[in-house]
């Protein structure tokens, strides 16, 4: 029986000795929960009146609706921030007409799946660029593919 | 137990004869050196396939090896690093043709036409070999198209039908029009969500610019004015937001479409591998 276990002992370390494969640096694994909400910045811009009522209006959503809602807006950027995003790089008329549309298709419940690519969070990629009218500005990247630098 | 000890010791020596006699192997020769770079480089390992033949040259000078590197390079799409290192293949190796050919490829898939079609002018001993390479450029570009029987003529005749198609493609694109889209969605809304083939996005622009206009419509019926105006801007803002979406839906449908060519073309060229010969390292 020692004979056994010395030879079964001197065999493991053999093999699994100077093996290269198995890496011992230190793995830099985060069980922090992911924070899926995106950081709001609530700050207001009070030098601009068309921005100042537009992000008005956006926080008392985000902090009487959406943050106790929950992460529920099935976009990347959610349709709060899309709204945003597209009045700063359009005008307030522009910026809602892209608002309304984006609600629409936030609407359809059937029609997401294969028609957006995801970010790697499990969201529909969908950013107010495709959007603005200028077929340059429009990059368009296949249902099929996962967007890393949302 | 001491018996048992070296007993059980001499027993697992005999088992692994090679690593006694691994220590007599010069694990750095040249021939050594060479064969682990090329198991490297057939296992695609390339950025350590590179170091080892990289170390093979600080010992010898071999055109294929640095033709490897290139390739290598080229693999690992770092255009300008493999243009640099094909460069550096002499004019009097067997390897020179090939290599040159291999840098009007990279230049291709660097999308660097305009540096491309001046190599191929330039040169005619490239000129012989790169004409299929050199008409394809021009379904990338928006310069105008050589004839179509000009631009047919280098190519094979099961490629043929093919390369007819795309010829056919880039002179007149299937692209759906903005305008029209947004004018049949103006007509009834949704309908350019449709012509852009978004059909649930149509129909849902349809039930809310018509749901929020029929709400508003019963609410004024109802002497219920505030809501009325209500579900009337909600209305106007869905039909508005309707036909720009429509007009942007059929840029995304040519976005589409143009990324899809693109693609088939890569894709045929990859098959063809770029109308260059094949070289195979690792039959």
């Amino acid at each position: 029986m020692r004979f056994f276990i010395i030879i079964c002992l001197i065999y493991s370390i053999k093999i699994y000795s100077q093996s290269d494969w198995i890496k011992w640096g230190k793995a830099n694994y985060s069980y922090q929960i992911k924070d899926n909400f995106q950081h709001r910045d609530y700050s207001l811009d009070y030098q601009n009146p068309e921005r100042f009522v537009i992000k008005s209006l956006a926080d008392t959503y985000w902090l009487f609706i959406s943050d106790v809602d929950g992460d529920n807006c099935s976009f990347n950027p959610t349709c709060s921030n899309f709204f945003l995003q597209s009045v700063e790089k359009t005008n307030i008329i522009q910026g809602s007409l892209m608002f309304f549309d984006r609600f629409t298709r936030d609407m359809d419940i059937l029609g997401k799946v294969g028609n957006y690519p995801r970010v790697s969070d499990g969201h529909f990629f969908d950013p107010p660029s495709l959007y603005l009218m200028n077929q340059d500005s429009v990059k368009y990247s296949p249902p099929s593919f996962v967007v890393k630098n949302e | 137990m001491n018996k048992i000890f070296f007993l059980a010791i001499f027993i697992c020596s005999i088992s692994f004869p090679q690593e006694i006699t691994s220590t007599k192997t010069d694990l750095f020769s040249l021939a050594n050196t060479k064969k682990f770079a090329d198991y490297l480089f057939c296992q695609r390992d390339y950025l350590r396939a590179i170091n080892e033949y990289n170390r093979y040259l600080l010992k010898t000078k071999s055109d294929s090896i640095v033709f490897k590197i290139a390739f290598a390079y080229s693999k690992m799409e770092e255009f300008q690093n493999s243009i640099n290192t094909f460069q550096s293949i002499p004019k009097n190796s067997e390897l020179f043709l090939q290599a040159k050919l291999e840098i009007l490829k990279l230049l291709f898939q660097s999308n660097n036409f305009v540096e491309l079609r001046k190599k191929i002018t330039n040169d005619s001993l490239e000129n012989k070999n790169a004409q299929p390479l050199l008409n394809l450029s021009f379904l990338f570009t928006n310069d105008n198209l050589p004839e179509k029987n000009d631009f047919c003529k280098p190519f094979p005749s099961e490629d043929l039908n093919k390369v007819k198609n795309f010829y056919e493609w880039k002179k007149d694109p299937p692209y759906k029009s903005p305008v029209a889209a947004g004018i049949l969605s103006a007509i009834i809304p949704g309908l350019g969500k449709f012509y852009t083939q978004k059909f649930w996005d149509g129909v849902w622009g349809f039930i809310s610019s018509v749901g929020f206009a029929y709400l508003s419509y019963d609410n004024f019926h109802a002497d219920h004015n505030f809501r009325g105006w209500l579900f009337g801007g909600l209305a106007v803002g869905f039909y508005g937001g309707n036909i720009y979406g429509s007009a942007a839906s059929a840029q995304i449908y040519n976005a589409k479409i143009q990324f899809d060519f693109v693609s088939e073309v890569k894709n045929f060229l990859e098959r063809n591998n770029y109308f260059i010969p094949k070289i195979n390292f690792c039959q």
